[in-house]
């Protein structure tokens, strides 16, 4: 194996993960920062002093749930009519001559016999495909960033097996030029996961594909967060010398220890909360004093109090029935396994608990944990009564032909005999993921009111031939294939090359 | 070098590449009536396949299917050589991260002695269940290329067939691997300039080694180089085995021309991210590039003109091409093909493509006269597809080796016809598929 296979082993499957961490809003929260702007909405919900206040006391010590709120703000848009293509929206819908009318940023009309607006921008998109953005639930983007050097290289903390403290936004270069080759592949939103070298990784953080200054810019307004675990061989193989976990059974015990810290964890704050309640600041009792925070246990609250979602990097079938049973022996719910090479083996168990899994197309092998990997698992896994089937990346190249993946996907099962149109399998590029990660409210699929995110496509998106021509995102065209001036370049790929610039997102 | 020593190093190692005499199918096929895309730039619709004895007898549109002959009806389907892949671990490499089951190369950084001398052919192990998943997937021919360790280079590749055969040995010795670039810096004190000074010090030992093996034995040297490795690299600076050089960066493509020159070698380069910005010199040094379709991110800095257009540009100034992928994925060189349509979704021609995944690595490697189209004369190796052979959705229906029809099943299907139904069932699943 060359030096750049094994690079990209060690990143992608050695001991890459994904780590999502704390939720900070709920839904009713990330509607109203879709409504209102989402940097006020955040900052008013999250700050301590908002919760729990109280007329008499000072207020109990609430940590904050957000204290690096989005400050995303969507490009001005016009009022944009997309006429004449066919479209998936991603509700199992397609619309032959269909058309997408986007005002204000939203979207506002789906249909077959619409009427452009006085004024509008027209797109005809005669032959052309339009679906949803495509969102990746599984990214490393900013993490792990071009250029790959020690320098950038920020997605695992392999100091220890237990690093829920961490969050992925706090590693995210948003100079990452692989950002923009993303958008170029359609991809609107994206997770963007710690590591998997770690039991608990720590938080992931969700993003908006906008080209920004900072983070903050980019996170997707109302997005909970995520917490990254991982299964199976790369904790063991990474601390199996230095203090463990050395097997499998180490790995458990390493999660169940945790879990219990953590519910302890809760229960002290739960307490102190209760105590606060009672306590009469004229009364004799001093005033009860708050926990010490413990950024670790508050990551892993978050899981127990439903805030969190947790994304379980998980190769094998039967360690993933394993990983339900801790669940339930916690109470806490596992959203989505991720790589799942297995998941066709248990399946059943995937959909009876309501847990997705995202998997590659058709790569594995390269352990052996990932020897079983075939083609038809995403079909089968959607074969299932509620079956959620979501098609990741993780991989820079990967991330800009989700496309492509789903429709080798797509054809592999329908060369078992199943019947799988393609507008029931965009919504394994988009829906699924937006469910899975807790933005399908706003995004994910084509219906009125939603966040203008979407692709017009040259051709049907499940060829090797199609490409994204143009990507709107919030109702704004941040990529044009035929608008050089409509498409973003990192500050790393400016002045390169003889004073050069290279780059840009269809390079 | 004058002419006189290099002939005599070629009198003392030529043909060290010994060619392996495959078994031909005895039998006589007809593929009729389809779409049949030649490898060399030519479709003929409705277009007939005879197969004898293992080879191609007959190609054409109005062919009539000899006395006996098993005829198959492909029409609607798409007819090609099969699909030739030119970097692989195939038979080396059966899980990577697995210490046992991987021997691509050794490990870095364990002072192992040898490079140039390793030999894939001792390593290939052909009843691995990768070739089969792959041959499903209409792969028919690959170079088993082994990986640098310590050394810049990483030992003899050799092509194989997908047969699976204990004799699918197509021909050893086919190329020399190099590691250069970064990867060669990373050998080499963490320099470039040391990468290419090792590079002319070994090839200048290899010289003296060829020139006169038995007196350079008894000579006193430094015995930094394994004699083992230097005579590995006798057919290199001979010029008669190429070397498979691992480079991106258009500086490093530069020196290598100039190396190249100065030693009269045969070249083919793998990856060449920025192989576009040097297409002419490329051209007219004569040297192959076996590109990465998608690479496109500025990974390193000599990876900074990294462009999807690669392909049609190097197309463009002469350069012959085929394609390899960007990760360790020899468990799943089908998707070469989808990489040949990425390619012409940037700009190159479909033909060009065809040709990349068939007839150009079959050129590289020397077999040019045996494989790599659909031509009278040649080894019968031809896929049937049930769609465009670059499309992402399409899938090979039938695959022939050597003119046998191969059994397409493998372990995937194994584990599919397991777990396709997940019911309790009579008895466990460990009792089901396994057939």
């Amino acid at each position: 194996m060359t030096d750049w296979k094994k690079a990209a082993l060690a990143l992608s499957a050695g001991i890459v993960g994904i780590g999502l961490a704390a939720c900070a809003q709920d839904d009713q929260q990330g509607d109203s920062a879709a409504a209102d702007g989402p940097a006020e909405a955040a900052a008013a919900s999250d700050t301590p002093a908002a919760q729990g206040s109280d007329d008499d006391k000072s207020g109990a010590v609430r940590p904050p749930k957000n204290p690096y709120p989005s400050t995303y703000n969507p490009y001005p848009s016009e009022t944009t009519f997309i006429t004449g293509a066919t479209v998936l929206t991603g509700t199992g819908e397609r619309i032959d001559n269909g058309s997408v009318l986007m005002e204000n940023g939203r979207i506002s009309a789906v249909g077959a016999d619409l009427e452009a607006p006085e004024g509008a921008v027209i797109i005809d998109a005669e032959s052309k495909w339009v679906t949803p953005g495509i969102i990746d639930i599984h990214s490393h983007l900013g993490d792990y960033p071009s250029p790959q050097t020690a320098s950038t290289s920020d997605g695992n903390e392999i100091t220890g097996p237990n690093t829920a403290e961490v969050w992925a936004e706090h590693s995210i270069w948003p100079q990452d030029a692989g950002f923009t080759r993303a958008l170029a592949g359609g991809v609107t939103a994206m997770q963007i996961l710690p590591g998997s070298a770690n039991l608990f990784g720590g938080r992931s953080a969700i993003v908006k594909n906008v080209a920004s200054r900072t983070v903050q810019d980019m996170k997707f307004p109302g997005a909970p967060y995520g917490l990254k675990m991982a299964c199976g061989e790369n904790p063991k193989r990474v601390y199996g010398d230095r203090g463990g976990p050395f097997t499998r059974m180490g790995n458990f015990s390493g999660y169940r220890k945790a879990w219990i810290a953590a519910k302890d964890y809760k229960k002290k704050w739960e307490d102190y909360w209760s105590a606060y309640d009672e306590w009469d600041p004229d009364g004799d009792e001093d005033e009860p004093s708050a926990p010490t925070r413990d950024l670790q246990m508050e990551t892993l609250m978050g899981v127990l109090d439903g805030d969190i979602r947790v994304n379980m990097h998980c190769y094998r079938g039967d360690e993933m029935v394993q990983v339900l049973d801790m669940a339930e022996e916690f109470g806490y719910k596992v959203t989505t396994f991720h790589h799942a090479i297995e998941a066709y083996k248990i399946a059943d168990y995937l959909a009876e608990n309501n847990v997705c899994a995202a998997v590659w197309a058709d790569w594995g092998g390269f352990k052996l944990e990932a020897y079983d990997t075939i083609q038809e698992n995403a079909a089968l896994i959607h074969a299932q009564d509620g079956g959620c089937a979501i098609i990741h990346s993780d991989s820079a190249i990967g991330i800009q032909r989700l496309n492509q993946e789903a429709a080798k996907a797509m054809a592999a099962g329908r060369r078992m005999g199943l019947d799988l149109p393609e507008e029931v399998v965009i919504s394994w590029i988009t829906a699924n993921p937006a469910k899975a990660m807790g933005i399908l409210d706003q995004t994910g699929t084509l219906e009125a009111g939603k966040m203008a995110d979407l692709v017009v496509w040259n051709q049907n998106p499940f060829s090797v031939y199609a490409l994204a021509e143009h990507v709107f995102i919030d109702g704004a065209q941040l990529f044009d294939r035929n608008n050089e001036a409509i498409s973003p370049r990192v500050d790393f790929e400016i002045g390169q090359g003889g004073n050069q610039t290279t780059g840009g997102a269809g390079q | 070098m004058t002419m006189t020593v290099r002939k005599q190093i070629i009198a003392a190692i030529a043909s060290t590449a010994c060619v392996f005499t495959p078994v031909f199918a005895q039998q006589t096929t007809a593929i009729m009536d389809g779409r049949v895309l030649t490898g060399d730039g030519q479709t003929i619709e409705g277009g007939d396949v005879i197969i004898r004895d293992g080879r191609i007898a007959q190609v054409g549109s109005d062919l009539s299917a000899p006395a006996g002959a098993r005829v198959i009806d492909a029409s609607g389907k798409t007819v090609t050589p099969g699909i030739f892949a030119p970097v692989t671990t195939l038979g080396i490499e059966e899980i990577s991260l697995d210490a046992e089951a991987n021997d691509s190369g050794p490990n870095r950084g364990e002072g192992f002695p040898l490079g140039a001398a390793l030999d894939a052919v001792d390593a290939i192990r052909s009843s691995s269940m990768v070739i089969p998943i792959n041959r499903a997937g209409g792969v028919t021919r690959a170079l088993v290329v082994p990986s640098p360790g310590d050394s810049l280079f990483g030992g003899k590749a050799a092509v194989i067939d997908l047969s699976g055969s204990d004799n699918s040995i197509t021909r050893a010795g086919v190329a020399q691997v190099a590691t250069l670039g970064y990867g060669g810096a990373n050998r080499a004190g963490d320099t470039r300039m040391g990468s290419w000074a090792m590079m002319r010090e070994m090839l200048d030992e290899a010289r003296s080694y060829s020139a006169n093996p038995n007196d350079y034995i008894r000579r006193a040297r430094e015995g930094r180089h394994a004699i083992a490795d230097l005579k590995a690299l006798a057919p290199v600076v001979s010029g008669n085995q190429p070397v498979l050089a691992f480079v991106d960066g258009e500086t490093d493509l530069r020196t290598l021309i100039r190396v190249k020159n100065a030693y009269g070698l045969r070249v083919i380069v793998v990856g060449g991210n920025e192989a576009w910005k040097v297409a002419p010199a490329l051209a007219a040094a004569n040297i192959p590039v076996i590109l990465r379709p998608t690479s496109n991110l500025p990974s390193q800095f000599e990876d900074l003109g990294a462009t999807l257009e690669n392909a049609v540009r190097l197309h463009r100034a002469g350069v012959t091409i085929a394609f390899t992928g960007t990760d360790s994925d020899s468990f799943n060189l089908t998707a070469l093909t989808h990489l040949g349509g990425i390619a012409v979704a940037s700009g190159l021609p479909y033909d060009t493509a065809v040709a990349a995944l068939t007839r150009n690595p079959a050129e590289m490697f020397g077999l040019g006269d045996d494989l790599g189209t659909v031509a009278p004369g040649k080894i019968a190796d031809i896929v049937l597809w049930d769609g465009d052979p670059l499309e992402v959705t399409s899938a090979a229906e039938m695959v022939f080796i050597n003119g046998a029809e191969q059994d397409l099943s493998n372990r995937q299907s194994a584990l599919l016809a397991r777990y396709r139904d997940l019911s309790r069932g009579a008895l466990p699943h460990a009792y089901r598929g396994g057939e």
